[in-house]
This record gives C-alpha cells, structure tokens and sequence, in this order.
C-alpha cells in the first residue's frame, strides 16, 4: 500500500468537504494533507513541490477537476501523479470523460473510510503491480 | 462527538449559510434571464454541493431535500425545462425548507421537517407534471431512482465502468469540459477568478481587538496631553523635543491602526441588500403587484452592528413602499405610469455617513391625510395643524400609534409602525428623512455613522464638569448674556437672529447645582430630529475625538440617565460623559421647537 507519509492534496472549492476528506484519510493513517480550492490552485502547488496523490472534487469553478486532470495528464512532469476523482452519484454520466482522460479512479460521495483504503488500494495494484 | 467533527458541522452550518444566502438573489436574478447558463450552472453546483457534505455528516434530510432539488435544476441547467415562476416558486419553497433544516443542525434540536409535499412537488415537476418544454425524456431522469446510500456503492474500477452505457446531455454544460483548452475565461467564472484570501475570525476576537485599539487612542490621547504641557514648560529640553516628534509618530500610528481595526469589522451592505430582492419578488407576487427592485451601491462597507441592525428598518420600508406606495397594474396604468412599479434602494457613502435610500415610484403620501389621521388618532392639536408645514405634518407617520394604512393587509400593517424604524435608526444614531410628491412616489433617506465606537465631540463644561456632545449634532456656539433668555410658558428660549430657539440647561437636567445667575453663559445649538435646540453650558473647551465606552447600571442624580449615550476618557484622564441630544429633546416643551 501507499507509504503513509506520502504528500496528498485535496481539491474541492467547499472548505466543508476538504475537511471531511482530509478527516477520512487521517483515518487511514495520512496525515501530510494539503489542500487547494480549485484546479488552477491545485496545479499551482503541484508545481511548486513533490506531490504523491492527489483527491480531487469534479464541479469547481476556475478550472474543474476534469481539466485540472488532463492538464496533469499532459505535463511532463506531473503525468503520472495519481488521481482519485471524487464525483457525486449524479455525474456518473461523465465519468467516462475522465476515465478517457487518465483518472486512476473515482469514489461516489459520500464515502466511507473503507471505500476511499478500497479505491487506494486499487489504484496501487494497477500501478505497482505490473 | 469528537472536536474534529465537530469543527466540521460548525464549517458545515457556516459555509453553507453563505451559501443559501447566495442563493435566493441569484433565483431571482434568475427568474429575469431564464436561460443563463452560467447562472443555472452556479446554482446547481451550490445545491450540489450542499448536498455532497451533507451526505457525508449524515443529514439525510437535506440530502433527501437538495437531491430532489439537485434534479429539477439539472433539467433546467440541461434546458430540458425552462424556470417558469411556477417552477421557481417550488424550488425557492424548497430553499426556504433547507434554511430550517440547517437552522435544526445550528440549534442541534434533532428536529426533522415533513418533507414528503415539497418532494412530491419536486418529483411532479422534475417527471415533467409541469411545464415540460420537450417531451423527450433524457437519461438523467434515471439518476433518479438510485439511492444515496454509500453502502450501495460497490467499487468500480474505471475499467469496469467503462462499457456503462451514458448519452451525454447535449446541454454546453456537458460539452464544455472537453474543452482542452486552458486559457478559456468563459463569462461566468471571471467573477470567482479574484478570489478572496480570507480567514475567519470570531468576532468577540475582533471586538476584543477594537476595544484594545479604544484603549489605545484613550492612552494617546492622555499622552498627547501630558507631551503637550512638557513642551510648553521646557521648550528648549532636546529630551522633550524627541518626545514629541516621537509622538506624532505615536499619534499617526495609532489614528491609521484604529482606522484598520475598524475596516476589519466593516462588510458590505450586500450581505443586507442580498435577502431584499427575494423578498419584492415574493410580496410583489403576492400582491398581484409588479415590482422591480434596482440595487445600487451594495458594495459600499458600514460597521458590522450597522449591518447587523439596518434589516429591520429596511425590511419595513421595502414592504411599505410595495404595500402602500406602489400601485395595481391597473390603476397604474389608468394614471398613465408604466406598468411596472420600480423600488430603487441605493447605499453610499458621504463622509463619515453612510446614506441609505428607498425609494418608490408610487402613489406618494397623502398629506392631508396624514394630517387627518394624526389628529383622529389625536396625536396633534387642531391648533398645530393648521399651522404646519406640509413637511412638518409629514413627520407625524413618525409618531408612535400612526399608520395611513386603511386596512391591516399581510404585508404590512403588522402593528410595528415607522416610529419602529425611527428608533430603531437613531439607535445606530441614525436619522431618517422623508420626501414625497403625490402620484410620483416617496424616498426614505437613511443617514447612518459609518462606524458607532468612535466620535467627534465638543467638549463643554458645566459647573466645574465636562460634558461631550457629539459634533455631529452641533450647529453652531453662540455667547449670551443673562438677561436675553425669556421664558415662554415654562420653556426657557433664545431670540436667534429673529428665531425662537428653545433652551435647555445642563445644571437642571443633571441636577447639579447652577445658581442660573452667571452674567454670560455660552449656548450649543443642537440639531436633533430636524428640531433646533440650545444648550445651556458654563465655557467652550474644544473638539476631542472620543471612544465611546457603554454606561453599565444606573446613573444616579439624573432626571434621566437615558441622556447620557455613554462616557469616554479626555486626554487628562478624566471620565467624561456623552450627551445624547436626540434624547434631550423629550424635555423640550413641544410646541415652543423650532424647525431647522
């Protein structure tokens, strides 16, 4: 599994929600969290240090989630950064979108503890398996 | 409850809150451009995201409630329907049920709302039981019937997913994030690009922090004295004289942080504006009344309490003004008006003041039934009024026990009257002034103080003690010998260039001892509620910029302790009190007041 102190950032523009996510994933043991507020925030610091994964919402205003991922996706030098689309049962319908754009996963909110260490894990599998 | 999570529920109720008081405007805004993407987008992610959190925190109810919602609003997002007021009145119905359920999660009373109508009404419509503009029915329909439940959620990986089966929505919404690329600065979020870099603060901190501040400015001020009477004793000590450059430099500081900590409790008159256009459309609608409501100026910044306390008065102008002063469709157009009846509300700032105006195009008060009314109610003299002016018996919707309205309506009329408002302003010490012209409308104008801790005053001293009264309510200081007061029934007057201008004595009203015999005495003419009168005071000592410190308990060997506003800390040391002179006026006999 991933090593726990690995540097995670969490995006989504509700200040509620960055909390919420950040406090199921200390539940999982990581506890190196930052946070940004929309896509364009997030590339920003992904530029600016080493991140190891990133959690982001779909719906942001000033840059959504799905751009924010196909930017990641065609730099160089964040291209392979895992990235963990938190949608709500309602976009389901465009997660094909971002699926074709490279997201490692997707989680339905809300989400338990046990659902986010299942989608990790299956993330890690698919990386480090092969 | 561990304090994590509940740190999150209070962030929860907090941004939330914002949230839905972001929402009513934008309906309405809404409900006049029916087809704005970007709107009907910003409005879908804020109910979405609501919804989202909640469902995390385990509020089913406004899970149940913004998912029902969430649904109509995609299809009006997705243009499969378009928000017709019917629509609208059901969705704002809905907001209105999600104020309350956040206000049971605020109050943590575990109380739950019957939901079942509302959803029902939500369902009909979003099934197309109302106003459908296509028949066909899009795949979105089916997100319906899956429940919220995060147990149902068996996980999926992308690969599994990917042979799901889902048609697009042909909505822009749904073909916009394929767009690649990044430089696109659609419309709609260059409003959100400048995003405030803002933390939250409680406000007993803040409060804290100005009352430190006051403190502050309370000790400069006491400094600057004593620096000032160093300098005149030893003018030539190369000490003193560093003292007192030190000083000034002391002295700007202090005038610039005040007037910082000041702006950190100043918001914008919006957060009050913003409720307002919910509130015409709703009593409009209700009153079969067209109203436009124009809103400028809703950037301007008051303090936190102004803010706090200017809904009331305004809520009760608004309704008035659509009440009273707008009229029917018909009979406006019978006068030849436009159809449409248009209540202006507009804030700036002049000064040190913040104006506030409501104005309406309507019917405009009838004076002479204003009149009519007072004396009815007995509230004036036949006497008084035949000889005042038309905007002098416009006053009188100011006193206590008046209403024009002919019959108690729902809307206004609910037995708190515009003596209500009048207090409640002056309180903020505020006045208000009104100016209408039959059939061409009314406007209430609203002058506030920008900020309610800090004041210029004149300093007065009677009998050996010093008073401050507020400079805003000074007109002018004028010397008098003994033997030009008159006595006019029992009120004590002034002849003031060919005007009678009642006094009134400090000594008297603070019962301190005055043997009233002193050849020459010094009178403040004060501006009180449009009504001049003077103050009767030993000497002059000059302007001081006070902060005023609130009076707790009883003032003893007062006829009236409500005269006193509050007290503050001279420059020498001394606790000094405040007059309030809109309070003195109770003690001038009414009939002898001069008008301004």
């Amino acid at each position: 599994m991933f090593n726990p102190d690995m540097r995670i950032l969490v995006v989504d523009d509700f200040s509620t929600m960055r909390k919420i996510v950040k406090n199921v994933l200390k539940q999982l043991g990581y506890s190196n969290i930052e946070e940004a507020e929309n896509g364009a925030e997030a590339l920003k610091k992904l530029r600016a240090k080493k991140f190891d994964f990133v959690v982001s919402d779909w719906n942001m205003p000033n840059m959504d989630g799905l751009e924010m991922l196909k930017t990641i996706r065609s730099d160089s030098e964040l291209k392979d950064l895992p990235v963990l689309m938190v949608t709500a049962e309602a976009e389901k319908d465009k997660v094909i979108a971002a699926i074709k754009a490279g997201v490692n996963n997707y989680i339905v909110k809300p989400f338990t503890a046990e659902t986010l260490k299942q989608k990790m894990e299956q993330i890690y599998q698919k990386l480090y398996k092969n | 409850m561990s304090d994590e999570m509940r740190e999150i529920i209070e962030d929860f109720i907090i941004e939330t809150q914002e949230i839905i008081d972001g929402l009513d405007e934008k309906f309405v805004e809404l409900e006049k451009d029916r087809s704005n993407q970007a709107l009907l987008n910003e409005i879908f992610r804020s109910v979405h995201t609501i919804k989202g959190a909640a469902g995390f925190l385990g509020f089913d109810q406004i899970v149940e409630l913004t998912h029902a919602t969430e649904n109509v609003l995609k299809k009006l997002r997705d243009g499969i329907m378009e928000a017709t007021p019917e629509i609208m009145d059901v969705i704002l119905q809905a907001v209105d049920i999600l104020k309350k359920l956040l206000e049971h999660v605020k109050n943590q009373d575990n109380q739950r709302e019957d939901l079942s109508d509302i959803i029902a009404r939500l369902t009909a419509i979003e099934s197309g039981g109302l106003a459908e503009k296509k028949s066909e029915e899009e795949t979105t329909g089916a997100s319906m019937s899956e429940e919220t439940a995060p147990s149902d959620e068996t996980p999926q990986t992308p690969s599994d997913e990917a042979p799901h089966r889902v048609e697009t929505p042909q909505g822009p919404l749904a073909a916009e994030p394929a767009t690649q690329d990044r430089n696109r600065e659609p419309q709609p979020q260059k409003e959100s690009i400048h995003v405030e870099q803002t933390i939250r603060v409680d406000v007993e901190r803040l409060d804290t922090v100005l009352n430190l501040v006051g403190e502050l400015v309370l000790g400069r001020n006491r400094l600057m004295k004593i620096t000032s009477n160093l300098e005149s004793r030893y003018a030539d000590d190369s000490e003193v004289l560093s003292l007192s450059e030190t000083m000034a430099f002391l002295n700007l500081i202090t005038s610039d942080l005040q007037m910082a900590v000041m702006r950190t409790r100043m918001q914008p008159v919006k957060k009050v504006f913003n409720k307002f256009p919910r509130m015409v459309r709703d009593l409009a609608r209700s009153r079969n009344k067209e109203v436009e409501l124009l809103i400028t100026g809703e950037d301007t910044e008051v303090d936190k309490s102004v803010i706090e306390n200017i809904a009331d008065p305004l809520v009760h102008l608004i309704r008035n003004a659509i009440d009273h002063g707008i009229e029917a469709k018909d009979e406006r157009i019978k006068k030849g008006k436009p159809p449409k009846g248009t209540l202006r509300l507009s804030a700036s700032q002049e000064g040190n003041n913040i104006v506030i105006e409501v104005e309406d195009d309507g019917r405009g008060i009838d004076v002479e039934a204003v009149k009519r009314k007072a004396l009815e109610k007995g509230l004036v003299t036949e006497d008084q009024i035949n000889s005042v002016s038309d905007k002098e018996a416009l006053e009188y919707i100011f006193l206590p026990g008046f209403s024009t309205a002919q019959q108690v309506s729902d809307i206004s009329g609910r037995g708190v009257g515009m003596d209500v408002v009048k207090t409640n302003l002056a309180n903020l010490n505020g006045v208000i002034d009104v100016i209408t012209e039959q059939d061409r409308g009314t406007r209430f104008v609203i002058k506030l103080p920008l900020t309610l801790a800090i004041i210029q005053t004149l300093m007065v001293e009677v009998q050996g003690e010093t008073y401050a009264i507020p400079l805003a309510t000074v007109i002018e200081t004028v010397k008098i010998g003994k033997d030009e007061i008159k006595t006019i029934d029992t009120q004590e007057v002034i002849q003031l260039r060919g005007e009678i201008v009642p006094i009134l004595r400090l000594a008297r009203l603070f019962s301190i001892s005055d043997d009233g015999n002193k050849e020459r005495c010094y009178i403040v003419v004060v501006n009180a509620e449009d009504k001049k009168f003077g103050i009767v005071v030993d000497r002059l000592k000059g302007q001081e910029e006070v902060v005023i410190k609130a009076v707790e308990g009883e003032i003893i060997n007062f006829k009236d302790s409500s005269v006193i506003a509050g007290a503050t800390i001279t420059g020498d040391g001394k606790v000094v009190l405040i007059i309030d002179v809109a309070m003195m006026l109770q003690f001038v006999t009414a009939s002898e007041v001069a008008y301004v």
